[in-house]
């Protein structure tokens, strides 16, 4: 059929149900999550055997039934990129499932929730794998509807449900406008191969229309990736989200919608380049600001967390951007420590939120008496995400920055170093709160957090402090990455 | 025992007609395919041929929109804590 | 033959007319609707241009799977709904206010 970690994924996902109701006959709950945790270990095996493949042959090409499909035919087209976001979408899968375990333990639907959850990582593993513009949208869809039913979970509450409306409203109107720009592109030059839609495109002089697609693009595909003026939804979903669920959209979902961002500029809208890397730069200014803005003025923990996410977007696509290797290889790089460093934040926040029952950050001061691992791995993720030397943050934002002064946007650069100064006060307000101050009456009737709660985030802790002091390889990965992404014949020449 | 004598004629008048019905139908030619019009399947043959995976991917999601409705709709049961 | 920009004139018309109804309306449920009516925008441009080459099934193809995916967002969205008038006891979206900074 398809990939074989993408395969695994998507029959997990359905016989899910099965295992639910062998688990309702005998009122064992916790076996679905044992059961979507083994079905991300399988995928993540198979994804390594994928990456084996693409390392020797450079792009592996899966198309249908027949050996000859494109520029038509609806294609799978795999490279370096698209595993690197696999890993990480399934990495975190696997965490949050094994998280789950505990933390949705007093809840009903468990069933739906952890077919949900392997819904949503397929989704995600569909997108980047996709070679074909329709294809990506399918798999998008996936992604974006098992996001509105997992925001919306725990309905018995008002703020699931008001949060997850709005986000619905915003996000169906994104996938809309980004169906009506690829009616265009499909008028323009009659496929929606990604390979042939950058065959057709890129030598020849923009005109009107084509300025109108790129528009709808960066809209559609910005409202899901945090850009500013659609950011609305994403601080409310981020937190009446269940935690494991928050640290899936903020660690991985909107990374997939920038990760759509860069194959869909890079390769169809090379010859209108100057363009969007100037618009982007301005839009991701204003992402940045916004973000931390609106940050330091929070006092619920997950929200402020959700608006560092917005900042940290920022940052991603400013290195998109420059559109050099440098800028190209700092942002994958952005990419995959925001995902270990947001997951961790949500993960130790849900574990707080699980043992004391608030969100409010006043309210959780010196819990560090009652919970010390839990609060150790917050304080390292706070430390890396706020870009202090020896964690991993620090490594992708300089390389993010050092590529902005390479390509001459020498404002933009130090627009961002501002920020990250903003990023550095708001999160030791953050430590300095729950480390340093008296206890109050409900951060002392927390218990430790349990162990399948602490297991994650002990390993994404520990890959923070691993990175952070030994960023070689994960940075050659990201660099093949970007090597990928930027090699346009390559791609090209393999489908055509 | 009471028997409801109109039900039973109204089962006697179903089975003849079955019967008589079946007789008829058994003798007549019916003109199949006489009066057709050449149809455009195109778009199927192109479907199935160019866009499997889009399709197979569709199956999926359209379970996956079944799931995320049973789950906003799920009924909640009282626990007792 | 109605030349092809009338179309496209109309696709974004349409366009237009579904943000409109999503910043204004107040019903939940025209929401949804002002949903539909964008998707309906991007699937008349399809046909519109599958007919410019003389019926392109691609085209065609798109627009049949894209209305399934049209029909199972409005599902999931009416779920929604359905629970939000259960805690809020109107479809006045302006009174899902709760979430404010």
């Amino acid at each position: 059929m398809f990939t074989e970690p993408l395969d695994v994924l998507l029959i997990f996902t359905v016989t899910t149900p099965v295992i639910g109701w062998v688990a309702y006959k005998k009122k064992y709950r916790k076996i679905q999550g044992v059961y979507a945790a083994l079905g991300f270990s399988v995928a993540a095996y198979f994804l390594y055997e994928l990456y084996m493949e693409v390392a020797e042959k450079g792009v592996v090409l899966i198309v249908g039934q027949l050996p000859f499909n494109p520029p038509l035919g609806a294609c799978l087209e795999i490279d370096m990129l698209s595993v690197f976001m696999a890993f990480l979408c399934t990495i975190t899968g696997l965490f949050a499932s094994v998280y789950s375990i505990t933390y949705m333990e007093h809840d009903t639907g468990l069933t739906e929730y952890y077919t949900l959850l392997l819904g949503i990582i397929a989704g995600m593993t569909g997108v980047v794998f996709a070679g074909d513009f329709f294809t990506l949208f399918v798999f998008w869809e996936l992604m974006c509807l098992t996001s509105y039913a997992l925001v919306a979970f725990r309905k018995q509450r008002w703020e699931p449900i008001e949060a997850g409306f709005k986000y619905l409203i915003m996000s169906a109107a994104g996938s809309a406008t980004i169906l009506l720009a690829m009616s265009f592109l499909y008028g323009m030059t009659g496929t929606v191969n990604f390979a042939g839609l950058a065959a057709s495109l890129n030598g020849t002089a923009p005109n009107r229309w084509l300025y109108v697609t790129l528009t709808l693009i960066i809209v559609g595909f910005g409202i899901k990736a945090a850009v500013v003026p659609f950011h609305t939804w994403l601080p409310d979903a981020h937190s009446a989200a269940p935690s494991p669920i928050s640290a899936v959209l903020s660690g991985v979902m909107v990374e997939t919608a920038a990760y759509a961002l860069i194959r869909i500029l890079l390769l169809i809208f090379a010859s209108t380049q100057p363009v969007w890397q100037m618009t982007l730069a301005v839009f991701s200014v204003f992402t940045m600001f916004v973000g931390n803005s609106m940050a330091l003025l929070q006092n619920d923990l997950k929200r402020l967390l959700a608006f560092s996410t917005i900042a940290q977007m920022g940052y991603i696509l400013f290195g998109l951007a420059t559109a050099s290797l440098s800028g190209l290889t700092g942002s994958l790089f952005h990419i995959m420590n925001h995902a270990i460093m947001k997951s961790l934040l949500f993960l130790c926040a849900g574990s707080f939120i699980h043992q004391t029952g608030t969100r409010d950050l006043r309210k959780l001061a010196g819990i560090r008496q009652t919970m010390p691992m839990t609060t150790i791995f917050f304080a390292i993720g706070a430390v890396a995400i706020a870009a202090i030397p020896p964690l991993n943050g620090f490594w992708s934002e300089w390389m993010i920055v050092a590529a902005g002064i390479e390509a001459g946007m020498l404002p933009f650069s130090a627009l961002m170093i501002i920020n990250v100064l903003f990023s550095v006060a708001y999160y030791l307000r953050v430590i300095h709160i729950i480390v340093f101050k008296k206890p109050t009456s409900m951060s002392k009737k927390a218990g430790g957090a349990p162990l399948s709660m602490l297991i994650p985030t002990l390993i994404l802790a520990s890959l923070c402090i691993i990175v952070g002091i030994y960023p070689g390889p994960f940075m050659a990965m990201a660099s093949q990455a970007a090597e990928a992404a930027l090699d346009l014949q390559a791609y090209i020449s393999s489908v055509l | 025992m009471k028997i409801d004598w109109i039900r039973v004629a109204g089962l006697t008048a179903v089975v003849l007609a079955v019967l008589i019905f079946s007789m008829l139908v058994v003798r007549s030619e019916f003109p199949a395919f006489d009066h057709v019009e050449p149809v455009e399947i195109e778009t199927t043959e192109f479907l199935w041929t160019y866009r499997l995976i889009d399709l197979i991917a569709q199956a999926f999601v359209l379970f996956a929109a079944a799931a995320c409705c049973v789950a906003v709709l799920r009924a909640e049961e009282e626990e007792k804590k | 033959m109605i030349p092809l920009v009338h179309y496209l004139a109309g696709a974004i018309a349409l366009y237009t007319i579904g943000m409109y109804c999503l910043a204004s309306k107040r019903n939940m449920i025209r929401l949804v609707i002002g949903i539909e009516i964008l998707i309906n925008a991007a699937h008349l441009t399809f046909i519109a241009f599958s007919a410019v080459r003389g019926t392109d099934p691609l085209g065609h193809a798109i627009v049949i799977m894209s209305i399934v995916f049209a029909g199972c967002t409005t599902a999931v969205a009416l779920t929604i709904v359905t629970y939000a008038y259960r805690h809020y006891g109107t479809l006045d979206v302006r009174k899902l206010r709760r979430l404010r900074w």
